[in-house]
């Protein structure tokens, strides 16, 4: 069971009660809750904010595979995943991601929200522009896309 | 041929407006492109050199929503997109 979406941060903030009530379940005996939030410190500077863009289809494209590659690398079957990201410009503390998921057991619960955000982080395409004083910006280096194609 | 190469990331640097146009052979490759943006930013920024890491280190996307290789050929009027390096969360 999975649900997936990129959320533009002007129609509607990020909700752990909506993560929270698509996993919960009675088949489930563990529920990791993960977000992430804007902090105000990065490299030494003072952060004021991020704006979040996002290529929208590659990353629920991206959030499927993942999900999907759980049943494969990690052997978790039954399982409830959700997945929300921001795009657009937010204040410090807030949400710009949510990986709620659920599972029966915790061992296979801490290890799928792991491994969902460490994969998020490496293949779905999202970058974050730091907003500083002055209204100075820059975009976030990042690590480049693998293509296997090539 | 025209192409529009749809902007992302630290590419959005590169114009005022989501894209860049260009016009291309007809059998152009994304190694083309990539030729063509390198050129535009010469041009247009003195070859900023952080702008020419960013094309380099770039993949494409296709209209039907694949990364694409280098050799890929571009069809007439398709809408590519650059994919920066990435970094969410």
């Amino acid at each position: 069971m999975l649900h997936t979406k990129v959320i533009d941060i002007k129609e509607k903030k990020l909700s752990i009660l909506e993560a929270e009530n698509f996993i919960s379940s009675s088949e489930f005996g563990a529920s990791i809750f993960f977000s992430g939030t804007v902090r105000n410190q990065n490299d030494n500077k003072s952060v004021l904010g991020i704006t979040y863009d996002s290529h929208d289809v590659l990353v629920i494209k991206s959030f499927e595979e993942i999900y999907n590659e759980a049943d494969q690398k990690l052997n978790i079957k039954d399982k409830a995943v959700f997945i929300e990201h921001a795009k657009g410009y937010l204040n410090l503390g807030e949400v710009s991601i949510i990986i709620a998921v659920a599972c029966k057991h915790r061992d296979e619960a801490y290890i799928l929200s792991r491994y969902i955000i460490e994969e998020i982080k490496k293949r779905s395409p999202i970058w974050k522009k730091e907003h500083y004083q002055n209204n100075d910006s820059t975009w976030l280096k990042g690590n480049p896309i693998i293509n296997e194609k090539n | 041929m025209k192409i529009q190469i749809e902007l992302f990331g630290a590419s959005r640097d590169f114009s005022d407006q989501n894209f860049l146009e260009f016009d291309l052979k007809n059998n152009s490759t994304i190694k083309d492109i990539r030729k063509k943006i390198v050129e535009y930013l010469d041009k247009n920024f003195r070859g900023n050199e952080n702008f020419k890491k960013i094309v380099n280190s770039s993949v494409f996307c296709s209209e039907n929503n694949n990364i694409i290789s280098d050799n890929y050929k571009i069809t007439s009027n398709e809408k590519i997109a650059i994919i920066p390096p990435i970094g969410g969360g």
